[in-house]
């Protein structure tokens, strides 16, 4: 009797891999710190299709990655003016909404948005902004906006992101522009002012610039705002402000590239987290704004009252895609933190 | 008498066997080395498209941008970080390889495996571990405070120090290995005749020790410098990001910059240096050995 069960066991270990490979494989690439494991574990467990995770840091990375990898990703993260450049140089495949029910729960600001306009290629995973965190313990004065954070007496105390785009909008929006705004000669205008800028930061992080906040190496950071909702969880001396020059919002979409060898997985994946109580444990770990607003009901009161992940502000303007202006920024900002 | 017959020249030419023994070697140099480098300068010809394509049309903007001031000083700064790694370990690691190659074998091998032990943990994971000791409030800043040998925490984590501590303490290995290598095969009578002929221990050591471990110190030398000046994840993580050596700026291109090909530009004539730099300390190894 034993020795069956035993076998039977076993017999089980060797065949679930096989029937596992069965159901299938999802490639998913998304961004580092956002995809819960357990999401991704409960995926597996209720469909069976193996999900292999790979991580970036930028939009610019996943691009890149996309361009040299070809067919290797199932479902991928851009956000919106990556989005936008990827339907323009037809490198998504369009959704099938009726795979998509749960689409329903979705806030009707988050759909339709200038950079995919009907919808046809991407859902927002999470939103937030770009926003400043001060640590009010080391910091006193008031802190509106960007030109209070990059004064010189907040030198090698400052955290920002390591995001070329980021660092030229924010010098964009102290001279009155748009983050669309890139001319040669506005990009011109920017650039001494980010070059001044980047003298005074200590650390560029883009995949956890809360460590430094945290750790107490820096006072003030630059950084997305889940990323600052979870320093006010951990400490209510971490204050979130959106400044005062103008802030934009992000939303990081799910889409699935054009050459996705497993869109029907791709879809499923979609939906599964667009289910309100999956969405939760997205917000429950990586606390952006929910643009699931069924997900949002679920949700205690004091995450919704975080003012990280719940900013009180009117709608806020996204990126778009600037083309040939995304490699201009670039070299500027290479240029100018290699000319330390 | 009681060995083989064999006739000389069967002994030094290395036959069909020998060669076939080097066949898994020779078509991983190929596949990994060979074809990779010469994708590298190809690419490094080729113009980039909108989204970091490489488009085949030739052109050479991408040597031209390699010329520009803002590059010449990062290379000149990565050699500085490099170079300096490399005296550093030198000098920390010299006196350990000798102690180590003139203790008992027993002591030795035990030495030895200290050395190795830090090879067993991920060498990110022992970077990170280097952060939590030179945090603000990391273990480093505690003792100090506690000892009351500092008044306020110092800033150490995302300096250039930490970025120095983090690549010496990531190849000093690299040094001590090779230095124990030569020290161990030194004949301790020739340091006696030193002696014996009135030589001080200061000048035993210039005039003998150091030149019979010259081929340890080279092998180190170019085991630590090549590495040290390519290295990206220790500034980036230890140094914040921002103190640029060649390395982030070639991964950079790779990545957030998607410039292909002025990154692969970079890397040839980064590796063009490195190949000068292996052919000068070969000559003067050479020149040492006569």
């Amino acid at each position: 009797m034993k020795s069956i069960k035993t076998a039977l066991i076993f017999l089980t270990i060797l065949v679930a891999p096989v029937l596992l490979r069965a159901a299938g494989e999802l490639n998913l690439f998304g961004w580092s710190e956002y995809v819960p494991q357990e999401v991704i574990d409960g995926f597996t467990k209720e469909t069976g299709i193996r999900v292999n995770f790979e991580t970036y840091a930028s939009n610019e990375e996943l691009l890149s990655k996309l361009v040299a990898g070809g067919g290797a990703y199932d479902l991928i993260q851009p956000s919106e003016y990556t989005v936008e450049l990827l339907i323009r140089r037809n490198m998504l495949a369009p959704l099938d909404r009726a795979k998509l029910p749960n689409l329903k729960n979705i806030g009707p600001d988050f759909l339709n948005l200038p950079y995919d306009p009907s919808g046809k290629y991407s859902i927002p995973y999470m939103t937030g902004t770009v926003g400043i965190v001060v640590n009010t313990e080391k910091v006193k004065e008031p802190i509106k906006g960007y030109l209070d954070v990059f004064q010189a007496k907040h030198a090698d105390r400052l955290v920002v992101l390591n995001d070329n785009r980021e660092l030229v909008t924010w010098a964009l929006h102290t001279l009155g522009l748009t983050s669309s705004d890139v001319s040669a000669a506005n990009l011109a205008k920017a650039r001494p002012i980010v070059g001044a800028w980047v003298k005074l930061v200590k650390v560029f992080d883009s995949d956890s610039p809360k460590t430094a906040l945290l750790n107490g190496d820096v006072d003030i950071g630059i950084v997305w705002s889940g990323e600052a909702a979870i320093c006010w969880n951990e400490n209510k001396k971490f204050h979130y402000v959106l400044p005062v020059e103008g802030a934009h919002m992000f939303v990081d979409s799910l889409c699935i590239p054009a050459t996705a060898k497993n869109k029907a997985a791709a879809h499923q994946f979609m939906n599964y987290i667009m289910r309100p109580e999956v969405s939760k444990l997205i917000s429950d770990k990586f606390p952006y704004t929910n643009p699931n607003l069924a997900a949002r009901k679920l949700l205690s009161a004091e995450q919704l009252a975080n003012p990280a992940s719940y900013p009180a502000s009117s709608k806020l303007e996204t990126f778009r895609d600037i083309g040939a202006a995304a490699a201009d920024i670039d070299k500027l900002v290479t240029d100018l933190k290699s000319a330390q | 008498m009681s060995a083989p017959a064999l006739a000389p020249t069967d002994r030094r030419r290395p036959g069909w066997r020998a060669w076939a023994l080097l066949l898994p070697m020779v078509a991983w140099l190929l596949l990994f080395v060979v074809v990779p480098t010469g994708i590298l300068f190809v690419y490094s010809f080729c113009e980039r498209d909108e989204v970091g394509g490489v488009i085949f049309q030739f052109t050479l903007r991408n040597y031209q941008r390699v010329l520009d001031p803002v590059y010449l000083s990062i290379f000149v700064r990565s050699v500085g970080y490099a170079g300096l790694t490399t005296i550093i370990c030198v000098v920390v690691g010299y006196p350990v390889a000798y102690y180590m190659a003139r203790a008992t074998e027993e002591k030795r091998n035990r030495l030895l495996l200290l050395v190795m032990v830090p090879f067993w943990t991920s060498f990110l994971i022992r970077t990170y571990a280097w952060i939590t000791i030179l945090k603000q409030e990391g273990l480093l800043n505690g003792l100090l405070q506690s000892l009351h040998l500092t008044a306020a925490p110092l800033s150490l984590l995302y300096t250039p120090t930490a970025v120095v501590i983090g690549l010496v303490y990531a190849y000093l290995p690299f040094m001590i290995l090779p230095i124990y290598g030569s020290a161990e095969k030194l004949d301790n009578s020739l340091i006696e005749a030193a002696y014996d002929l009135g030589a001080g221990p200061l000048r035993a050591f210039s005039a003998v020790i150091v030149p019979l471990t010259m081929p340890g110190i080279a092998a180190g030398t170019l085991l630590v410098f090549v590495p040290a000046i390519g290295m990206f994840a220790i500034t980036d993580l230890m140094g914040g990001a921002k103190v640029p050596m060649i390395g982030n700026v070639i991964q950079n291109q790779f990545l957030q910059a998607r410039d292909w090909p002025f990154g692969a530009a970079l890397g040839v004539v980064f590796m063009l240096m490195f190949a000068v730099t292996y052919i000068i300390l070969q000559r003067r190894g050479a020149r040492l050995a006569e």
